[in-house]
């Protein structure tokens, strides 16, 4: 028995209506992502980079098309088992951070488990491991308004990983970050990719961080033009 | 960590907007109370007044005497009960009993040597008794009645202030009543003026006059008694006093009935209905301003953190979760709000009942009277639970825009 691919996208489309104009977001995108893979979705600004990572996040729903995410068709599912699939299996990072002001480093970190009912001590344990591994175990107690950008970003991949999800979508995870800090990011992502499996898929569309994926899908114009593996030419 | 503490952090974020709403609510909760307090303070104060001002807790009589008889002033003595002495000492040998006092009613005609005259309402009873039941009859002018019984020719009344105006006469004076006896008879009794009272009811001024229980049997040439009066040691008590007395006269001839002053005091219902129709006008403005003043403020609350909630959205928090974490925010505020104005309405009523402000006389009555708010232990729950009812009403709107909130769009909204 094969596991089926964790992504699979078939002719994905998102328009989206702006009074008389239509905008086509997506025009038709392919993509299968396997288990265990990093990827980065590059292409310039507009081209629908955090489209294909909404789609694919189930936070909104195709025009045409089908996803299918670890063997279940989203078209299949309802409200309620798109919010328990984001729940258990998925983890975000967004370019701006999102972290709640009002919850510590640790403490936002150990949502996703709340959320996933596990108990207190456990929690707490997990969120204090996974902080230590992405290097902020002296910032356990610090809210975010008392972290740096880079720090912050940390404890978002933390966030995103402490639930042992099967995929990490991050869109521009590093657009508010100088180049130095967003190759830490970047290095830090993938470095958890080789340690559990997970599945990371990376938008930006700066060319250093391009340059050091495995893989590369490219988009112009909501289509996929250039899908690469290996070291980049 | 709980949805609920994440609400009550979330009510810290903005301190200032929170301790507005706070005291928006805890304002509301204190002017309910003190209305309420106010309410409860003269509605009680009318109810004693009437009770110790002559009603009494329950009233005995024959129950022939009472039936569809509304005018409880006039229970004709031919209706009377003979045997008021053997009634009293057993009604006054139960538990919470006070008194029982025997009352005399008489109507007729007063008239004077200077050949004025004037319907007179006459009630009679014994002073040293209704001292024990704690009656208040403030002499203005001239003395008390004398409490031993009167011989005969040294027959006393007290006029009402309007009566003896009417009449002419003042506190020494003489003047002769006129009432017919059971029999049919017209009798006559000549009587001196001790003092001149108010019964604090402006109708009942001009006509009303009060005498020895001994000098009105005199004057009807009976021993009978129209009534006994009883008084409680406490007001609270009287349904239990009404049920054990109803069941303990309920085997004597002639048939008895047993009146609560609740049915016997004049207007009792319409100012019940009065006092609670304030009560609930105000309330309802209460509600309505807090509730618009509070819901503006949620609804801000939830337009500044959208990306946040789209956030917890994307994170696999579920929309009742979300819409929870408001709604609960809400309930702090009502909550909090709530205790806060508790605090204050208590903090006011202790300093408004030291200030002794006088107030003008309530409705139909004589006299101005001490402004006291009480303590109305249901409304300082009662308050906290409305103010809960409130943010939940105010609540709605923004939760149902949390419900609504699409993910994508929350998570651009900057
Ligand atoms: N909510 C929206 N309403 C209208 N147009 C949108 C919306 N979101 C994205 N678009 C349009 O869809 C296209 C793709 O956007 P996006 O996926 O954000 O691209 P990228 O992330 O690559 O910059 C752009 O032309 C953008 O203007
Ligand atoms: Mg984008």
């Amino acid at each position: 028995m094969t596991t089926p691919p964790v992504f699979d996208a078939r002719g994905l489309v998102k328009r989206y209506i702006l009074g008389e104009t239509t905008v086509e977001a997506l025009r038709g995108v392919d993509l299968e992502v396997s288990a265990g893979e990093v990827l980065v979705v590059a292409g310039p600004s507009g081209s629908g980079k955090s489209t294909l990572l909404h789609l694919l996040g189930t936070l909104d729903e195709p025009d045409a098309g089908s996803l299918t995410l670890a063997g279940t068709a989203t078209a299949t599912m309802n409200e309620r088992a798109r919010t328990l699939f984001r729940r258990s299996r998925l983890g975000f990072v967004f370019q701006t951070f999102n972290l709640l002001p009002v919850l510590s480093a640790e403490e936002n970190v150990e949502l996703p488990l709340w959320l996933a009912g596990v108990g207190a001590r456990e929690r707490r344990e997990r969120a204090r491991a996974v902080l230590a591994e992405v290097g902020l175990e002296h910032r356990f107690g610090h809210r975010p308004d008392q972290l740096s950008g880079g720090e912050r970003q940390r404890v978002a991949i933390a966030r995103a990983i402490v639930h042992r999800p099967l995929a990490v979508l991050a869109d521009e995870p590093t657009g508010n970050l100088d180049s130095e800090t967003a190759t830490e990011v970047m290095d830090l992502l993938m470095a958890l990719n080789r340690s559990r499996e997970t599945v990371v898929v990376v938008s930006t569309h700066d060319p250093a961080l391009i340059a050091r994926a495995p893989r590369r899908v490219v988009l112009r114009d909501g289509r996929i033009a250039a899908d690469t593996r290996g070291a980049a030419a | 960590m709980k949805l609920a503490l994440l609400a009550l952090r979330n009510l810290a974020r903005n301190r200032r907007r929170t301790a507005i709403s706070l005291a928006v609510v805890a304002t509301g909760t204190a002017a309910l109370l003190l209305t309420a307090g106010f309410v409860a303070f003269s509605f009680e104060g009318l109810s004693e007044a009437m009770i110790h001002g002559g009603l009494g807790h329950l009233e005995i009589a024959r129950q022939s005497a009472t039936e569809g008889r509304t005018a409880t002033l006039e229970r004709s003595v031919a209706d009377g009960l003979d045997d008021w002495q053997a009634l009293q000492q057993q009604v006054e040998a139960l538990p919470g009993v006070l008194a029982a006092a025997p009352t005399l009613h008489v109507a007729g005609m007063a008239s004077t040597a200077a050949g004025r005259s004037a319907a007179f309402l006459g009630v009679a009873g014994d002073p040293v008794r209704e001292r024990r039941m704690g009656f208040t009859v403030k002499v203005r002018q001239g003395v008390e009645m004398a409490d031993a019984p009167p011989r005969e020719g040294e027959d006393q009344v007290l006029l009402t202030q309007g009566l003896a105006q009417t009449l002419g006469v003042g506190p020494g004076d003489r003047m002769t009543l006129l009432a017919v006896d059971p029999d049919g008879m017209l009798n006559a009794l000549d009587v001196t003026v001790a003092g001149l009272i108010t019964t604090g009811v402006q109708e009942l001024d001009t006509r009303y006059l009060r005498l020895h229980l001994h000098s009105a049997q005199r004057l009807l040439g009976t021993a009978s008694a129209s009534n006994l009066l009883v008084t409680l040691d406490r007001t609270s008590r009287t349904d239990e006093a009404l049920h054990r007395l109803r069941g303990v006269l309920a085997g004597h001839q002639p048939p008895l009935a047993v009146v609560p002053w609740t049915e016997r005091a004049p207007f009792y219902r319409q100012v019940r209905a009065l006092y609670r129709g304030i009560f609930w006008f105000l309330g309802s403005i209460v509600f309505a301003l807090v509730v618009l003043a509070t819901s503006n403020t949620l609804a801000m609350a939830v337009m500044e953190r959208v990306r946040e909630l789209g956030t917890l959205r994307a994170l696999g928090t579920s929309i009742g979760q979300v819409a929870g974490l408001v709604g609960l925010e809400a309930l702090w505020l009502g909550l909090i709000g709530g205790v806060l104005g508790d605090l204050l309405g208590a903090a006011l009523i202790v300093a408004l009942n030291w200030l002794n402000i006088s107030m003008a006389p309530p409705p139909g009555a004589v006299d101005p009277i001490e402004l006291r708010v009480l303590f109305v232990p249901e409304a300082f729950v009662g308050t906290i639970l409305l103010m809960l009812a409130v943010l939940a009403l105010a609540a709605v709107g923004p939760v149902l825009r949390v419900a609504r909130l699409r993910i994508v769009e929350a998570l651009a909204h900057t």
